[in-house]
């Protein structure tokens, strides 16, 4: 079932469209069972609603510019903090591969600070840094870091010794060894790291704008629950769904290319 | 890596065995050390305690916490909300991967609406979990639940898909009824890989259950150290905090012990 492969072939094809089929079976069985008030409306409004037909509606939020605007600001909190997070613990994690003392010094420090629900820590940053958007990304660097340097670490342990002595012996230096052998080399298993950590920095940023508000599509959607307009919670959840999925995507994309030589 | 690079050549035969583990066990752990002296030093001085109290404030904090029983409540409500969350996503779960992976209708159903809910981070979910089950457990529950879905049913679809096809002619030949062989053969042969399944969750489930008890409750160890946070009592805040780290960090070690026998047994 691989959720997310790109390629289609035809047996793929087929169930693709039986699956589409049963997607539509149940959104017109939503919009009919909510048309005839069979539902709350507060439960869940009618499809239509959510997509076009009210004031808070998709449709209306996107062309307002409401949706696009939070968008930016979870998409920018979430990827800075992802970013950083990256190049600290690809150094963190290589160099606690290639090194004894590296290893020695992070090795129980990763074993204890990995399992800790960096979640928990959104109002201890609250404290700390204040409900900005510094104290976001802060916390979104902090849990991305660990499935990073963990996988780089690992991925790094795995290089292959020839590969190394090889290129020793056709006189790389130790710095040059990092860039062009063993990073290279552990490529596939630091990205994954990443592809871990992306859910992990949605997850911070959107908990985080729900607790402290700030903007952002967490802040759009918890406010729908405040101001009981499930309209809106639904809407800024399909703007939540295209955002994890476009980011998802890229990531794969991304994947592709860079690995493109393996 | 092993720490054999750092022995002493000679060391093993000298110094019985017992001390050695001791001071290999300190050694290992000193950066940590190392680490809580640095906190201790800059607690105080560089940065107010206020802001971040000494180790040793917070550790009297946490032994209170649990002597006074305070926090056990709290403690007990989150524990019930991640086990029965994790065992409804461990039951759905496994049902919906085998299910999936030996039945072509099963999977033409339930695949779009995985794909679906796959992108979105679970946490986003909360608000819409209020809007159905109001604040408090039931929210919870649904939100761990849901987190802990697709490992679990990723883990069984693909060990489900790859089930020595001999192992059920066999069973066939032998007059098992076919509503039986999922039950009797499919499932104990992707055993190992549900088991890995829930190891992946178990971090998940404790994600989702600290995001869904600062949004959406009004107990639970989440909730206490957000009002610990607002009512400005912060050595108790970093004191849950601890409480909350150990009880994930204990769960994973202890399913991780569990598995081990488990497999040894099997």
């Amino acid at each position: 079932m691989d959720v997310g492969s790109a390629t289609f072939d035809r047996s793929s094809l087929v169930s693709f469209a039986k699956g589409t089929v049963s997607l539509a079976v149940v959104l017109v069985l939503w919009e009919v069972v909510t048309q005839l008030g069979m539902i709350h409306y507060y439960f869940l409004p009618p499809l239509s609603d959510i997509l076009f037909a009210t004031d808070s509606s998709f449709v209306a939020l996107t062309a307002d510019g409401t949706l696009i605007y939070h968008g930016y600001l979870t998409v920018r909190r979430a990827l800075v903090g992802l970013v950083i997070a990256t190049v600290l613990g690809i150094a963190v994690g290589v160099l606690s591969a290639r090194s004894k003392i590296m290893s020695w010094f992070w090795d129980p420090i990763i074993e204890v600070g990995y399992p800790v629900p960096v979640i928990a820590l959104v109002p201890v940053f609250i404290f700390w840094f204040g409900t900005g958007d510094v104290s976001k990304i802060a916390l979104v660097t902090l849990g991305c870091f660990w499935p990073v340097a963990i996988n780089a670490r690992n991925a790094t342990r795995e290089v292959d010794e020839n590969l190394i002595w090889s290129a020793r012996m056709m006189g790389t230096s130790d710095r040059e060894l990092l860039r062009r052998v063993v990073v290279p080399a552990a490529a596939p298993g630091i990205i994954s790291g990443l592809q871990i950590a992306l859910p992990i920095s949605l997850i911070i940023t959107f908990v985080f704008e729900m607790v402290a508000g700030g903007g952002g599509l967490g802040h759009i959607e918890i406010q729908g629950v405040r101001s009981f307009d499930s309209v809106q919670v639904y809407a800024s959840l399909i703007a939540i769904m295209i955002l994890g999925f476009a980011l998802d995507r890229a990531l794969r994309i991304l994947r592709h290319r860079l690995l493109a030589w393996t | 890596m092993s720490y054999a690079d750092f022995r002493l050549d000679g060391l093993e035969e000298s110094v019985p065995e017992p001390v050695q583990r001791i001071a290999w066990f300190v050694f290992e752990w000193i950066p940590l050390a190392i680490l809580v002296g640095v906190w201790e030093l800059m607690s105080g001085t560089v940065v107010p305690s206020v802001v971040l109290p000494s180790p040793f404030e917070v550790g009297a904090a946490v032994w209170e916490l649990l002597v006074t029983g305070d926090v056990l409540p709290h403690l007990q409500i989150s524990l019930y909300r991640v086990g029965v969350g994790l065992a409804l996503s461990i039951v759905v779960g496994v049902l919906l991967g085998v299910g999936m992976a030996r039945s072509q209708p099963v999977e033409n159903v339930f695949e779009v609406f995985l794909a679906l809910i796959y992108p979105i981070p679970k946490a986003a979910l909360v608000p819409l979990a209020i809007l159905w089950l109001g604040v408090g457990t039931e929210t919870a529950i649904l939100i761990v639940f849901l987190a802990c879905l697709l490992p679990i049913v990723l883990n069984s679809y693909n060990a489900a898909q790859d089930v020595d096809q001999n192992l059920i002619w066999s069973a066939q030949m032998m007059g098992m009824p076919s509503w039986k062989i999922p039950l009797k053969v499919v499932i104990p042969a992707t055993f190992p890989s549900i088991l890995t399944g829930i190891r992946q969750a178990i971090p998940i489930a404790f994600i989702a259950l600290v995001s869904a008890e600062l949004i959406a409750s009004n107990e639970g160890v989440g909730f206490e150290i957000l009002r610990y946070g607002e009512v400005g009592a912060y050595t108790l805040m970093f004191a849950v905090l601890v409480i909350i780290s150990a009880a994930a960090f204990f769960a994973v070690r202890g399913y991780e012990w569990a598995e081990r026998r488990l497999i040894r047994w099997t």
